[in-house]
């Protein structure tokens, strides 16, 4: 009892295992997307998101942003095993009931090639608003990312901070994520069961 | 006279060379018993660290489950959640005229709650209706009550409903034709609230009656 006790606090203080929390749940939507499409919260179901926030007057701040979660992709799918969960990322747009002409222009000069969703003013303060509890004004007042797992749960919260540090951030944290995703099984669900019991945050 | 031959310790036999009691079995034993100790010590101490493995996803951080302004019960009452706090409440989201899932989850959530015997009264499940556009508070009190008398069943305005469900991460939205009607998408997953109101875990819509009631046993 005194080796597992023991065991249990060298566990907690060197975290051999590190797992990203379960903060809580991500908001449910039905959404339009760049081209008049629904998109929904269940698409994302299975799939590992990476989500960000767009003006769509934005700007360089939007653009960084987009090159930011370009990085990130690039270095998941070269470096990261997600063991065989897949990976997208996600822009919310902020404005109120955009025309999808207007989100796709936004999405094409931002160089993105992922979904764009928007919805009507209530529908992105239940999203964005309560759901990610972010301001819902311009994203240069308040930029950043969130990662939602593929049970809808966000599992990391980020503020825009330059563009190398958040890349770096997002695929580590990622890379957590696959492990998790990969080992949590067997005798590895008691053992990424305790990272979470403990806390093992990155 | 006595000589020192004559003494009866010199005539025994020299106890070094006298065959040793055999100790193995005795050791053998010990170590045995000393094994035991340790993998029961190690049993116990494992079901004593072990988280317990929920079938559901559990939320690490307490988070305050968000309020359902703006919907009523079937009786007509405000729907408030902190007025469950003491009960473990379930949370679906679901319809009167839903053909498969919704009657099939509140089937096992009533299976899973006969389950608990005497415990079964501090479990309080919670329909919320997708769909408020054709069911009234008497048809959704009436339905719920056909699976368990215990359960309960509210919904409101459109816009209150899309945002409670919202924030539970539900997905919602009118679908395929269904009859003379038509279905509704959503997300069909069940959450938990724990008795101090912390969203803590959320079901799969897929339930297995037996591994519910045992996460609900333990929640309690």
């Amino acid at each position: 009892m005194l080796v597992l006790t023991l065991g249990a606090i060298a566990f907690a203080v060197f975290q051999p295992v590190q797992v990203l929390p379960r903060i809580r749940l991500g908001p449910g939507y039905a959404l339009i997307d760049q081209d008049g499409a629904r998109l929904t919260s269940e698409d994302g179901r299975g799939v590992i998101t990476l989500v960000s926030f767009a003006s769509l007057d934005c700007g360089t701040t939007c653009d960084d942003v987009a090159e930011t979660m370009r990085e990130v992709r690039e270095r998941v799918d070269a470096d990261v095993d997600l063991g065989g969960t897949d990976f997208r990322l996600l822009t919310f747009v902020l404005d109120p009931s955009p025309a999808p002409e207007r989100v796709a222009a936004a999405r094409t000069a931002a160089g993105a090639d992922w979904e764009w969703a928007a919805g009507t003013e209530a529908q992105i303060e239940n999203v964005v608003g309560l759901g990610f509890r972010r301001s819902t004004a311009s994203i240069d007042t308040r930029p950043g990312y969130a990662i939602v797992d593929g049970w809808g749960v966000i599992r990391g919260e980020y503020q825009y901070q330059t563009l190398a540090d958040d890349a770096d951030k997002l695929v580590r944290h990622i890379d957590i994520l696959g492990s998790e995703l990969r080992n949590d099984s067997g005798f590895g669900s008691f053992v990424y069961g305790a990272a979470h019991a403990f806390q093992c945050y990155p | 006279m006595t000589t020192l031959t004559d003494s009866p310790t010199d005539s025994a036999p020299d106890p070094a060379d006298a065959p040793r009691p055999r100790r193995w079995p005795r050791r053998l034993l010990a170590i045995g018993l000393v094994l035991v100790a340790l993998a029961l010590g190690g049993w116990l101490g494992l079901r004593w660290l072990a988280p317990y493995p929920y079938s559901g996803t559990v939320m690490q951080a307490p988070t305050e489950a968000p309020p359902m302004d703006g919907l009523v019960l079937s009786d007509g009452t405000p729907v408030d959640v902190d007025a469950f706090r003491g009960k473990l409440l379930l949370v679906y989201f679901g319809y009167t005229y839903c053909p498969d899932v919704c009657p099939t989850t509140l089937s096992q959530v009533a299976a899973a709650r006969r389950q608990l015997g005497s415990q079964a009264d501090d479990v309080q499940l919670l329909m919320i209706s997708i769909d408020p556009e054709r069911d009234s508070l008497d048809m959704i009190g009436r339905y719920v009550e056909s699976f368990d008398p215990s359960f309960l069943a509210a919904t409101g305005p459109i816009e209150d409903v899309e945002r409670v469900a919202s924030q539970y991460g539900i997905y919602f939205a009118k679908g395929e034709p269904l009859g003379d009607g038509y279905a509704m998408d959503h997300t069909a997953t069940l959450m938990g609230i724990d008795t101090n109101g912390h969203l803590r875990i959320v079901w799969p819509a897929q339930l297995d009656v037996d591994r519910l009631a045992a996460d609900l046993n333990h929640l309690l």
